[in-house]
């Protein structure tokens, strides 16, 4: 009898004693296989820098993170699946998604399960801070950027523009939001052409000879590495400079100067973010992380993935510390405070990977620059400048 | 006739314990309700038309884009639930039309045209901006029926499951009357068909509207379900998907319908699981289409008859020398013993 | 001259056409079914291919092993397989195929991942300039190697013993029994050929735009090419594959621009899309409705 109570006095101490561990979920999804997994660094930056997280510092304000990493394909119904199996049965507190059109299919859905929701698009379909406050995007839309750098020709002299674009989503959204606005007329110039290319194009001679016979002064790319890759080895082919054409954040890739060589000098895409192995706090601490693990993917993309994964763990850090260093039991309280910290984020210290940002508009950082392909590496030319 | 009355209400018996189990479930099994109602539609459909009727078509997939974007148009436009029957009748139409040529060529050279026709209207989703959006896509608003929108998985997977028990029955009673039997002998033999009278092309005609509805039902619901119509869902590889359904569950099998449906779409699922266990992400996915293809071939070289002929042969065995077997694919409905075997394993 | 420049890629792109369609055609004389997994053949002839070259081995070495390799891929698919499956339905055979090509991506991409891979030279770099008209060595290359494979190999079918017998097993199987032809063993020697045909077919499609998974979808274009060649004729599916290409490369070259601009200028439409992609289905359609069996092939066995 003593026994039992003397055990029923320590359960109890304990019980109320240590603070509830209850877990934290992150959900992040991606074509780890498919069309545009040439990208997928993106996601396997989120989720690295949440496993190195939980392998320096324990977790989250001393809270290990499940991180799921799981595969969209870049297939619609595999990425619905896989949003309701995040939302309902894992009970991510966060979910990272993939594709434009899964996040225009989960719109409303998201708004209505509360749960904050990073997209890798760069839609502004997909961005309405007013609408949509539960979803987020990670740097300028692809509209900015094409604006940046018809402003970057604007500023130059330049007049005339060809617009290249895949026949998806992808490619005609962005352009067509351009054309509507009017704003490449307000920058004083012309688009001669628009050109639409099969989105897994193989051969682009008849495109590259249509685009010289326009004589354009640039060629803006809105199209996957793949393809890029095919337009500049077919403009080489018909005598078309790779100087002319500039492409957009998906383009920076090691392949085109490698596989294209002396091809490739001269082209341009806009950066958002800064390059993998620059001399950043962040890339220190990736270093850091390389030691023990396996990094998938040493690209660009990779590095936003990792400034996903910090902005992901600051909001959730800032949740926890005004819940008195407790992980919320609640799952739509704990969603609900964390989308508020996210949107709350002001001069966010991203270690480097892009100038501080503020979250309130759901885009984050909105500087890019140029980057352009010198001796086979891209380089940035120009100081960053703000897309809006 | 007994078999036929136990199998409806066996099946009635089973489309209630889903669409109970739809109901309650957390979103995620409700998901996998609806996912599998809605394929088994598609499959129905497609297995009237390949399984009963003989006539190989590829064009499965585009015709289910029909009803999507036909169903997402009359849906935003306000019809409600009647969207769901103009997604059909629109399915109908346009797989009448792509039947055509079936009236004129033989069986290898229509299978050929139907993968053009599925290569047209496919690129016609995408340059028909007008209507269809294009490439962007159709945002589809919610279902709404007598007035309420339809919002929750929960009850998508209420209506699908309702829907399916209705086309299931809807064409097993079809397959019973003279236009059902007139199918069958179509696909043993035109020539004979021809003798006893049947109007091959009424027949094949009729086959191909029947088979029509019901793929732009599918795609319908489809729609609603995922709130977007893209191009891209439509493609070969949705007809692709179908025809495994139909041929792992059973050609002319209506059980068997289901059951690919349901072994289709959920195996890769529970490979995923399982794979998840393995370190590499990208191995995964691999692994499950491999492990698919390599079923289609196993399925086919082995058991061409599909799952349902594999269940009744394992039940014979069971039951002993007595029993019954029901001979290949000319059976109607099938054994009710079969369904709810298998469907009880399938639980 | 954008129209030579445009003829000249599309004949280049049309002899690999030819090249796979080749393949699809003789198996469907000799075993009467249509291969879907053809563009699977091609693909994983390009990276078997590539595997060798990756090593270290000298080109023409990779090449010739890629195709044997596939040989040895076609006879196995055939034995293991499509024998077994004599009786099977047509459906279902063409469902094996399809199945096989879904069971040989995937392996692919177990593999080697689903990024695109810098395929190695293997034919020199540099081009041909000539009256403004730009040639890459890679395209007369692929053209010539695969011309002079799809003519070689037409030869070899009309005046070799062996194409004799090749010939009399896919014309009559039952009468090249009775003469003392292994029939079996042509049709595996079939399937072996048109294994190795695709193979060298996806390595140039890999040489002249790079190796990814997507090398298996030259399997789909090879349709309109045998319906428009005849189903049953060789030489058809040559000269149709020459067509198709010169017609895809006209479309993509001068047909879209040229439309585009009309449209753009009377309505609000503004582009056409993947016009090349779909005008081979739609002639594929005319010819179905017009004379199904094709330019070159034998009448009487397509209509009901």
């Amino acid at each position: 009898m003593k026994q039992l109570m003397v055990g029923a006095a320590v359960a109890v101490t304990i019980a109320i004693s240590g603070p509830a561990r209850a877990e934290i979920t992150v959900c992040t999804w991606g074509t780890i296989t498919g069309p545009d997994a040439l990208v997928n660094g993106m996601t396997y930056g989120t989720r690295d820098y949440l496993e190195y997280l939980n392998q320096t510092k324990g977790g989250i304000a001393g809270n290990k993170v499940r991180v799921l990493m799981l595969d969209g394909r870049y297939k619609l119904d595999e990425e619905l699946k896989i949003y309701r199996r995040c939302a309902d049965q894992e009970q991510a507190v966060v979910i990272n998604g993939w594709s434009t059109g899964a996040s225009k299919a989960l719109r409303d859905q998201i708004q209505e399960d509360g749960i904050p929701f990073i997209s890798e698009s760069f839609a502004s379909e997909v961005l309405d801070p007013k609408k949509y406050p539960f979803t987020f995007i990670a740097g300028p839309t692809y509209e900015q950027q094409m604006i940046i750098a018809l402003r970057d020709l604007a500023t130059k002299g330049g007049k005339k523009v060809v617009l290249m674009f895949s026949d998806n989503e992808y490619g005609r959204g962005p352009v067509d939001v351009v054309k509507k606005s009017g704003i490449i007329e307000k920058l004083g110039l012309e688009v001669v052409d628009l050109v639409e290319y099969r989105y897994d194009a193989q051969d682009m001679t008849a495109q590259m000879l249509r685009v010289k016979g326009k004589n354009p002064d640039l060629v803006y790319v809105q199209g996957s590495t793949p393809q890029v890759l095919v337009a500049l080895r077919d403009a080489a082919k018909v005598a078309l400079p790779a100087k002319l054409f500039v492409g957009n954040l998906y383009n920076i890739s090691p392949a085109i100067p490698q596989q294209l060589g002396p091809a490739a000098e001269g082209f341009r895409t806009v950066q958002t973010y800064a390059f993998f192995g620059d001399n950043i706090p962040a890339m220190k601490e990736i270093e850091t992380y390389a030691q023990k693990n396996e990094v998938e993917k040493k690209d660009i993309y990779f590095i936003k993935g990792w400034l996903k994964g910090k902005v992901i763990a600051a909001a959730i850090e800032k949740v926890i510390q005004k819940n008195n260093g407790q992980v919320p039991t609640d799952i739509k309280t704990f969603r609900k405070a964390v989308r508020d910290e996210m949107e709350a984020l002001k001069d966010f210290d991203t270690g480097g990977i892009t100038p501080p940002f503020t979250y309130a508009d759901h885009q984050g950082s909105v500087q890019a620059r140029v980057a352009e392909i010198k001796n086979g590496q891209y380089a940035a030319v120009g100081e960053w400048i703000d897309a809006q | 006739m007994q078999m036929t009355m136990r199998s409806f209400f066996i099946g009635l018996a089973l489309a209630i314990a889903f669409a109970l189990i739809g109901y309650e479930a957390n979103r995620f099994v409700a998901y996998l309700i609806y996912a599998v109602a809605i394929s088994a539609i598609g499959a129905l459909s497609l297995n009237l038309l390949i399984g009963f009727c003989g006539q190989i078509t590829f064009a499965q997939g585009a015709l289910v884009g029909v009803g999507a974007y036909a169903g997402g148009i009359l849906g935003n436009a306000g019809w409600g639930g009647l969207s769901l029957l103009g997604a059909g009748i629109f399915g109908a139409l346009l797989s009448m039309l792509v039947g055509l040529p079936a009236l004129r060529l033989r069986g290898l050279y229509f299978a050929i045209s139907t993968l053009a026709a599925q290569f047209i209207l496919s690129y016609l989703f995408k340059i028909l901006v007008p209507w269809t959006n294009g490439v962007s896509g159709l945002v589809v608003k919610q279902l709404s029926l007598f007035g309420r929108p339809v919002a929750s998985d929960q009850e998508y997977a209420v209506i699908c499951v309702a829907l399916l028990f209705l086309s299931w029955a809807f064409i097993g009673r079809v397959m019973q009357t003279n236009v059902g039997r007139a199918f069958l002998v179509v696909r043993e033999s035109e020539l004979v068909a021809r003798g006893m009278g049947i109007d091959v092309s009424q027949t094949k005609l009729k086959a191909f509207l029947l088979s029509g509805f019901f793929a732009g039902l599918c795609g319908g619901l489809f729609a609603f379900t995922s709130r977007l119509a893209n191009p891209e869902a439509f493609e070969i590889g949705l007809s692709v998907d179908q025809t495994a359904m139909i041929i792992v569950g059973g050609l002319g099998s209506l059980a068997g319908s289901l059951v690919g449906a349901a072994f289709v779409t959920l195996l890769p699922e529970a490979i995923q699981r399982l794979g998840e266990l393995l370190p590499s992400a990208d191995l995964i996915s691999a692994f499950r289409e491999m492990a698919f293809g390599i079923l289609i071939v196993l399925f086919l070289l082995l058991e061409p008859r599909g799952l349902v002929a594999l269940a009744r042969r394992l039940g014979a065995r069971r039951e002993g020398p007595s029993s019954s077997v029901a001979r290949s694919g000319t059976g109607v409905l099938q054994s009710g013993v079969a369904v709810s075997a298998q469907n009880r394993r399938k639980l | 001259m954008i129209a030579l420049q445009l003829a000249i890629a599309g004949v280049a792109a049309g002899s690999v056409y030819a090249l796979i369609a080749l393949g699809i055609v003789l198996i469907y004389k000799c075993s009467g079914v249509v291969n879907f997994a053809q563009g699977a053949y091609a693909m994983l002839g390009a990276y078997i291919t590539y595997f060798f070259l990756h090593l270290g081995f000298p080109s023409i070495v990779s090449v010739l092993a890629g195709m044997a390799l596939m040989a040895l891929a076609g006879m196995i698919t055939e034995r293991l397989i499509l024998r077994r499956m004599l009786k099977a339905q047509i459906v279902s055979v063409m469902m094996v195929t399809l199945g096989l090509l879904i069971f040989l991506k995937a392996a692919c991409l177990a593999i080697w991942g689903p990024d695109q891979i810098a395929f190695p030279q293997i034919f020199p770099s540099g081009a041909i300039d000539f009256a403004g008209i730009f040639i890459t060595y890679n395209y007369v290359a692929a053209f010539a190697l695969a011309s002079a494979l799809n003519i070689g190999f037409l030869l070899f079918y009309r005046f070799t013993s062996l194409g004799l017998m090749q010939r009399c097993a896919a014309d009559n199987s039952r009468a090249a029994l009775a003469i003392g032809i292994h029939v079996s063993n042509q049709v595996s020697i079939a399937w072996a050929v048109s294994a190795a045909l695709a193979g060298l077919g996806g390595t140039l499609l890999a040489s002249l735009g790079g190796l990814s998974l997507g090398i298996s979808d030259i399997g789909l274009i090879a349709f309109p090419v045998i319906v428009v060649g005849g189903l049953d004729s060789l030489a058809g599916a040559l000269i149709a594959g020459f067509l198709l290409g010169i017609l895809e490369a006209f479309t993509e070259g001068i047909l879209t621009p040229n439309l585009e601009e009309f449209l753009r200028s009377v309505s609000n439409v503004q582009s056409v899309g993947a016009l090349q992609q779909v005008i081979p289905y739609a002639l594929l359609v005319l010819m179905l409705l017009l004379r199904p069996q094709g330019i070159f092939g034998r009448r009487g066995a397509e209509r009901v």
